[in-house]
């Protein structure tokens, strides 16, 4: 019986792990200042980041991304200003602040968020 | 018959027709901005506006008055006053160059010089003076020496409401180009100034509230880290965080963001060397 638990936490590690590591690498990029500095704007739920007050752009969580599929996301953190020309949210992909191994991090950490 | 020519009479009356509105266009610009942010924050006067951050954050505000004075203020003010004082070989000095020693001086700042065809800023009217007498110019982005004399230079004012005028087509055209730049933009990052301080003055970037563009003329130097930080000193700060290359502090640009950014305080008194965080 203990075996099996075993095997199955290992089994589970093996299929979670690249994406918690990916969602792990995508909230680095989402609050580096140097990088997407995404925190810079939009809060996260608590835990999912640091707490800020940040409030230029809307809070962050599942219920707010609910309909963001990657390909929307994409298209948002690539270039925000082809959807709504005012928004002073930086082109991320345009401007190469974000490679797009990064812009899928992101992407990543986005739909981990509670 | 011959009519009579209307011409030399017409070519006066297009003048003044076209004069008033270039002349009106400075001043129409700054009552739009005032009263936008008079109908985002009614109950925020202008003169508070020029608290940056601590105007909107109840909490800044309250550490801006535990820091009053400012600490390294007195000595900056000191440091400036030593170097404003300061005899020239020919037994000239600084303060020998503006009316009144400087007193009650930097309200009208900038200005466009109309022989110069440029915006003198107090930094250009301070190396104007040093390059007259053959002394060596400051370096305008230097908080440690054109720092400190605008320290001391604008506690000379303080209280001081500020009176910048556009008078003239050409002024109105260095007030624009200020606008241009500081509504276009720039850098990686690709904000303009007004992304932040226009358009989303008041909320939060990170933890801090940002500043609104009116009042920005009114409040500096202030003191950070007990060094004396300049307006162009700042913009540059902020074009280097924009990922833009700042433009070089002395600058003709920066002249002209100053006179934009100065005009739009108009009326709002000079408080300079108060404390600002990093």
């Amino acid at each position: 019986m203990r075996r099996r638990t075993r095997f199955l936490a290992a089994a589970l590690l093996l299929v979670a792990g690249p994406a918690w590591g990916q969602a792990t690498q995508g909230s680095d990029l989402f609050a580096n200042p140097d990088k997407g500095n995404c925190i810079a704007c939009h809060q996260v739920p608590e835990g999912a980041g640091p707490a800020v007050r940040a409030d230029v752009g809307p809070r962050l969580d599942s219920a707010r991304l609910k309909g963001w599929d990657r390909a929307r996301l994409r298209a948002l953190l690539e270039d925000p200003q082809r959807g709504n020309p005012d928004t002073v949210m930086p082109p991320y992909g345009r401007h190469r602040l974000l490679d797009d191994r990064e812009i899928e991090r992101v992407i990543d950490y986005l739909h981990a968020l509670p | 018959m011959r009519f009579p020519d209307f011409r030399p009479a017409l070519l006066v009356v297009l003048a003044l027709a076209g004069a008033p509105p270039a002349l009106a266009g400075a001043e129409s610009v700054r009552n739009d901005i005032v009263s936008g942010l008079r109908e985002r924050f009614p109950a925020l006067a202008p003169a508070d506006l020029a608290a940056g951050s601590a105007a909107f954050d109840p909490l800044r505000g309250a550490e801006a008055e535990r820091n009053k004075p400012a600490p390294g203020a007195a000595e900056a003010i000191e440091a400036g006053r030593r170097i404003w004082t300061r005899k020239f070989p020919d037994r000239r000095s600084l303060a020998g160059c503006f009316p009144n020693g400087g007193r009650r001086i930097a309200a009208t700042y900038p200005q466009y010089d109309a022989r110069l065809k440029r915006v003198v800023t107090l930094e250009t009217a301070i190396n104007q003076c040093l390059k007259t007498h053959g002394q060596a110019l400051l370096e305008a982005g230097d908080p440690d020496t054109m720092g400190v004399v605008l320290a001391y230079l604008r506690s000379l004012s303080e209280g001081q409401k500020l009176a910048v005028r556009v008078t003239s087509a050409q002024a109105e055209q260095r007030f624009e180009e200020g606008r241009r730049l500081y509504t276009t933009r720039m850098g990686q990052q690709n904000y303009a100034c007004a992304s932040c301080h226009l358009q989303h003055a008041g909320r939060y970037f990170g933890d801090v509230a940002i500043p609104a563009a009116v009042g920005s003329g009114a409040q500096w130097p202030f003191l950070r880290d007990g060094r004396a930080v300049t307006l162009q000193m700042r913009i540059r700060e902020c074009l280097e965080r924009m990922g833009a290359a700042p433009y070089p502090a002395g600058s003709d640009e920066l002249a002209h963001l100053e006179y934009f950014l100065t005009y739009l305080s108009n009326g709002i008194p000079i408080r300079p060397n108060a404390w600002r965080p990093r």
